[in-house]
């Protein structure tokens, strides 16, 4: 299926030694509220390194999609992020994103930075063509050279596997949900971004279409090395395509480790917890565990660990201290006091428990 | 022994003239009770019309549901009624199917009234009346603790609000139950609902199927959730409107036969990255669903088929045959051929 699209224009990127083209340093965001402060994010320190990939995977309330909208500083104007650092670089020079002013953040978005959403259909304008939109976007980043925005679109709808002839005099509404998550993509990558962020790049698409936005995103990770985040509740799109992966519970970063680390030797209860929640298709049949009580209020947080009160292993030091990330292992982190509980757990109960059939 | 739910070649047309589309296309399904049946496919399969006709709350535009052996659309009004009871739906948003304007109390108090006096009407008098709102307040209790909604005192006066979205989709298991369903479709029930409390609201319709005999029909897009729930029971796959395969869920799983049964077991994304990497995945010739208003002839799967046999798949609609392995296939050409997937 895959034709030959010329992308030479993407910049490859150095992936050794240079500094990480993104480094969050101990970033909080708040929301107020009628009835007090909603800490959705609790200082999240993480490197996005050059060419990787990196999944903040968490469930609703959990901060990633505030911690995403946050880099992009789109968040809404109830939020406050402060303290924290957001630091992105770029051939040398260095942005603090957070004190960008208007100009240089327009700037910054898209071209440095950019974001495809979770909901395609919102994402467009409905009145607007998609070329339309996308001229608008080339100008409103001084791109004004009709015919050559055009040729790259083009091309960028081939790579995406689109049609561009069918496409890019449609609207919105007459494509159809993979084709439109495409073609999102596909304007993502107009101003040759050095980050992508994705917030739930395949959440509520078909089986069939998911999987081709999941090919689609290892070709722009394999073959073009983009630098991505991906933000999801779904385990599987860390499985299939993250390099690293970022557990996160109640706003903050509760376990960071390599792919291989997190699904196979998790330290965290809660990355544990949600490996066992999770059904494979091909796996056999596994006896799947789910982990009791709900997420906390990020109001009225509790003291000390705050999967505490969740948590089967907790003990009285839980309540009272709240564990910072350590490291468990090569670029392996947890925050947890008791992830020699957690590893003995695996070894004696295995990680997924195997039903005979 | 007597399916509890039968389908005689169901079709469901939205719509007339040009704009008329076949949601469902004839298909024929039999639950026996006590079974676990999962009706999976994609967004516009007709899974969804097919719950909700089961349940009566659309009209067949041709065939036959049977419920316990009698047409319900030739039932008389007290066995419809008792039909209409009897089968009941959990839909897939539990913030919109539950009335914000009503506590829980309300919400179960309300149908265990409504059915209380249906049975006894006719022996109602003024002395009871006491009586009997104890006897709702102690079933009320006693279902939300059936629905793990415990300690029942914290979530009788909450209103939807204030509920987390799991806990919303108890209340919808737990105001079914008022009427002792005896079958109750559930149409994507956990979609919505995080992945950390999924597994207990699966484990707890487990549990009624035991302990009150409950069947299920159990509608999702999830072919991970289809496979955990069903293991012991049935998956049927539909595609534009029909049933393309059917099995018990081991078989179906491990080895499924029609393509399009394949297609979406290699799609489905595993959350394992061993899995992921090994997985093979059968690449379709198109990867965009046909419209239902304009469907391809012969199997509508032909046009995105890799196995496409021309003169054939593109003329003649394959019938649901029988295979030796356990259930049936639509589809001739590889009903016989071991799966690649998996």
């Amino acid at each position: 299926m895959s034709q030959a699209t010329d992308l030479s224009w993407h910049q490859n990127i150095d992936e050794n030694g240079s500094q990480p083209p993104l480094s969050l340093q101990d970033v909080h965001v708040s929301y107020r509220t009628r009835k007090g402060s909603v800490q959705a994010v609790r200082g999240v320190t993480l490197d996005l390194k050059a060419g990787e990939s990196l999944a903040l995977i968490g469930e609703s309330g959990s901060g990633k999609t505030t911690l995403g909208l946050g880099i992009v500083r789109l968040l809404v104007e109830t939020a406050e992020v402060s303290p924290g650092k957001i630091i992105y670089r770029r051939d040398g020079r260095e942005l603090d994103v957070l004190s960008l002013a208007d100009g240089p953040l327009r700037e910054f978005r898209w071209r440095d930075c950019a974001m495809v959403f979770q909901s395609a259909l919102n994402a467009f304008n409905p009145v607007l063509k998609v070329w339309d939109q996308v001229w608008d976007t080339a100008k409103a980043h001084r791109w004004n050279n009709r015919e050559e925005v055009r040729e790259r679109f083009l091309d960028l709808l081939r790579f995406v596997q689109l049609d561009p002839a069918r496409v890019i005099d449609s609207y919105a509404h007459e494509l159809s949900g993979g084709m439109r998550q495409r073609t999102l993509i596909a304007i993502s990558l107009l101003l040759d971004p050095q980050i992508l962020i994705l917030d739930e790049p395949t959440t509520a698409l078909d089986i069939l279409t998911q999987r081709t936005i999941i090919d689609l995103l290892r070709r722009l990770k394999e073959d073009l090395h983009f630098t991505m985040l991906f933000i999801s509740h779904d385990l599987a799109i860390a499985a299939e395509l993250a390099d690293r992966v970022a557990t996160m519970y109640a706003g903050q970063v509760v376990e960071l480790g390599p792919v291989e680390d997190i699904f196979y030797r998790p330290r965290h209860p809660y990355s544990l917890g949600l490996i066992r929640a999770v059904p494979t298709v091909t796996g056999g049949f596994e006896e799947l565990s789910s982990i009791p009580g709900s997420p906390p209020d990020l109001i009225n947080l509790p003291a000390g660990c705050k999967f505490h009160p969740r948590c089967p292993y907790a003990s009285e030091r839980c309540s009272n201290e709240e564990p910072q990330l350590e490291r468990v292992g090569d670029n392996h982190f947890a925050a947890c006091w008791h992830t020699d509980a957690v590893e003995e757990d695996i070894e004696r109960n295995g990680l997924r428990v195997r039903r005979s059939t | 022994m007597a399916p509890i739910i039968e389908l005689r070649n169901v079709t469901k047309y939205f719509g007339s003239g040009r704009d008329q589309v076949t949601a469902v296309d004839s298909i024929s399904l039999d639950i026996e009770p006590g079974e676990i049946v999962c009706l999976v496919g994609e967004s516009g399969c007709g899974k969804s019309t097919t719950g909700r006709m089961v349940v009566g709350l659309l009209p067949p535009s041709e065939g036959q549901i049977l419920y316990q052996g009698q047409d319900i659309s030739a039932m008389d009004k007290a066995d419809y009624q008792q039909y209409r009871r009897a089968v009941q739906i959990i839909h897939q948003d539990p913030y919109a199917s539950l009335n914000p304007t009503q506590t829980v109390r309300q919400m179960i108090a309300a149908p265990l009234l409504r059915h209380q006096a249906q049975r006894s009407s006719g022996s109602a008098n003024g002395s009871g009346r006491r009586e009997r709102r104890r006897d709702v307040e102690r079933r009320a209790a006693e279902l939300l603790e059936i629905v793990d909604l415990t300690p029942v005192a914290e979530f009788l006066d909450k209103y939807p609000h204030q509920l987390s979205g799991g806990q919303r989709q108890r209340v919808s298991v737990a105001r079914a139950l008022t009427v002792e369903p005896k079958f109750i479709v559930a149409d994507e029930a956990v979609s919505m609902v995080d992945v950390s409390i999924r597994v207990s609201l699966l484990n707890m319709l487990s549990r009624l199927k035991d302990e009150f005999d409950v069947t299920f029909l159990f509608i999702t897009h999830d072919l991970a959730l289809a496979k955990y729930f069903a293991w012991e029971g049935r998956i049927t796959v539909m595609y534009l409107g029909r049933i393309v395969e059917e099995g018990p869920t081991p078989r179906l799983i491990t080895d499924s036969r029609h393509p399009y049964t394949q297609a979406l077991l290699g799609a489905v994304p595993e959350a394992d990255p061993e899995l992921a990497k090994k997985k093979v995945h059968l690449e379709l010739r198109s990867a965009e669903i046909p419209s239902l208003l304009n469907l391809p002839t012969g199997c509508t799967f032909h046009p995105r088929c890799p196995y496409i046999v021309e003169g054939e798949c593109d003329t003649a609609v394959p019938l649901l045959e029988h295979i030796s392995d356990g259930g049936s296939v639509a589809c001739p050409v590889r009903k016989s051929e071991p799966s690649l997937i998996v």
